[in-house]
C-alpha cells in the first residue's frame, strides 16, 4: 500500500497518466481510502483545468507591421553587407 | 486546388533566400511567439520585443539551421531563451528553484470551490492566476506555461529548454504545486469572507 508521502509525490505523473499501471491502480485504491490525497488529487486537476481554459493573448494592433518592418531592415543590412556598393570607376 | 506548405518545405525554400517562403514563416508562427512571450513576462512592450528579437534571431540563424528538430521547437526555444534573458535582467526579487520548498505549506484543500473551469474564470480568477505564474522561480515558470498552458508534450518542452524529460516532470510538478497552492489560497479566502459576511447580516 502507497504511502500518503508518495501518493503526493506521484500526484502529477498519475494526472500525466504518466505512471506503470500497477502503480495507477495503488493510486485509485488510495483515494478511495484517503479523503486527503483525493482532495490534493482534485485541487490539482482543477489547476490544471483551469490554466489550460487561458485564452491566448492577442497580438496588439500594428505588432506585425512593425516586425515586418525590422526583419526588412535587418535584411538590408545584410544585404549591403554581402553586396557592398560598387565602386564608379568610369 | 491549393497545398499548404510544410515547415520544412518553408524553411529550405527560406534558406535558398526566398524571402516569401520566410515571411509565410512568421505569419504561422509569430501570434504563437507573441502569446508565449506574454504568458512569460506579462508585458505587452516586452512581449513585442521579445517577437522581434526571435524572428531576427531566427532570420540571421536560418541559414545554420540544420533541422535536427522541428523549426517550432527551434522557434520556440528561442522564444523561450529571449524571454527568460529579458526577465533576468529585469532582476525582480524572485525564490530560488532550491528556496521554493512547496510541500511543506499547509493549504485548506478542503476550502477548493467546486465547480466547472470556466465558471471559476472571471477577472479576479485571472488575476490570481497571473500572480501565481509570476511567483514562480524562472525555471518552474518557463515549464509550467509550455506544459500546462501551452499544452506541450515533456519531450518537446525538453527539447525546447535543453533539460532531461526528468527534470521537466520534476519542475512541472513542483511547479503546479505552487500554483495550486496559491489558488487554495485564494478560494479559502472567499470562503472566509463569504462567512464573516454573512455573520454581519
Amino acid at each position: 500500500m502507497m504511502t500518503c508521502r508518495e501518493v503526493l509525490d506521484s500526484l502529477s505523473s498519475f494526472i500525466d497518466e504518466d505512471l506503470k499501471q500497477e502503480v495507477a491502480q495503488e493510486m485509485h485504491k488510495h483515494f478511495h481510502v484517503c479523503g486527503e490525497c483525493r482532495a490534493h488529487f482534485d485541487s490539482l486537476t482543477m489547476t490544471i483545468k483551469l490554466y489550460r481554459h487561458i485564452e491566448n493573448p492577442s497580438m496588439p494592433a500594428g505588432c506585425h507591421d512593425r516586425l515586418v518592418k525590422v526583419l526588412e531592415l535587418e535584411r538590408m543590412n545584410l544585404k549591403s553587407v554581402s553586396d557592398p556598393p560598387q565602386s564608379d570607376k568610369s | 486546388m491549393t497545398t499548404t506548405a510544410t515547415d520544412d518545405a518553408l524553411v529550405k525554400r527560406a534558406q535558398q533566400d526566398d524571402e516569401r517562403a520566410f515571411g509565410e514563416l512568421v505569419t504561422r508562427y509569430e501570434s504563437k511567439v507573441y502569446s508565449l512571450a506574454m504568458k512569460m513576462l506579462r508585458n505587452p512592450e516586452d512581449a513585442e520585443d521579445v517577437l522581434q528579437e526571435t524572428f531576427l534571431r531566427a532570420y540571421r540563424g536560418l541559414k545554420s539551421f540544420k533541422g535536427n528538430s522541428t523549426f517550432s521547437t527551434w522557434i520556440y526555444r528561442i522564444t523561450a531563451n529571449s524571454a527568460l534573458m529579458r526577465l533576468r535582467k529585469k532582476q525582480l526579487p524572485q525564490v530560488s528553484i532550491e528556496d521554493s520548498d512547496e510541500r511543506e505549506t499547509p493549504i485548506a484543500i478542503a476550502d477548493w470551490a467546486p465547480g466547472p473551469a470556466e465558471q471559476l474564470l472571471n477577472q479576479e480568477m485571472q488575476r490570481v492566476m497571473d500572480e501565481a505564474i509570476e511567483s514562480l522561480p524562472h525555471e518552474f515558470r518557463q515549464v509550467f506555461i509550455l506544459r500546462d498552458v501551452e499544452e506541450m508534450s515533456n519531450s518537446d518542452v525538453a527539447e525546447i529548454l535543453d533539460l532531461s524529460v526528468a527534470a521537466v516532470k520534476s519542475r512541472l510538478h513542483r511547479a503546479r504545486l505552487k500554483v495550486r497552492n496559491r489558488l487554495a489560497q485564494y478560494f479559502s479566502e472567499i470562503k472566509s469572507n463569504r462567512a464573516t459576511g454573512a455573520k454581519a447580516s
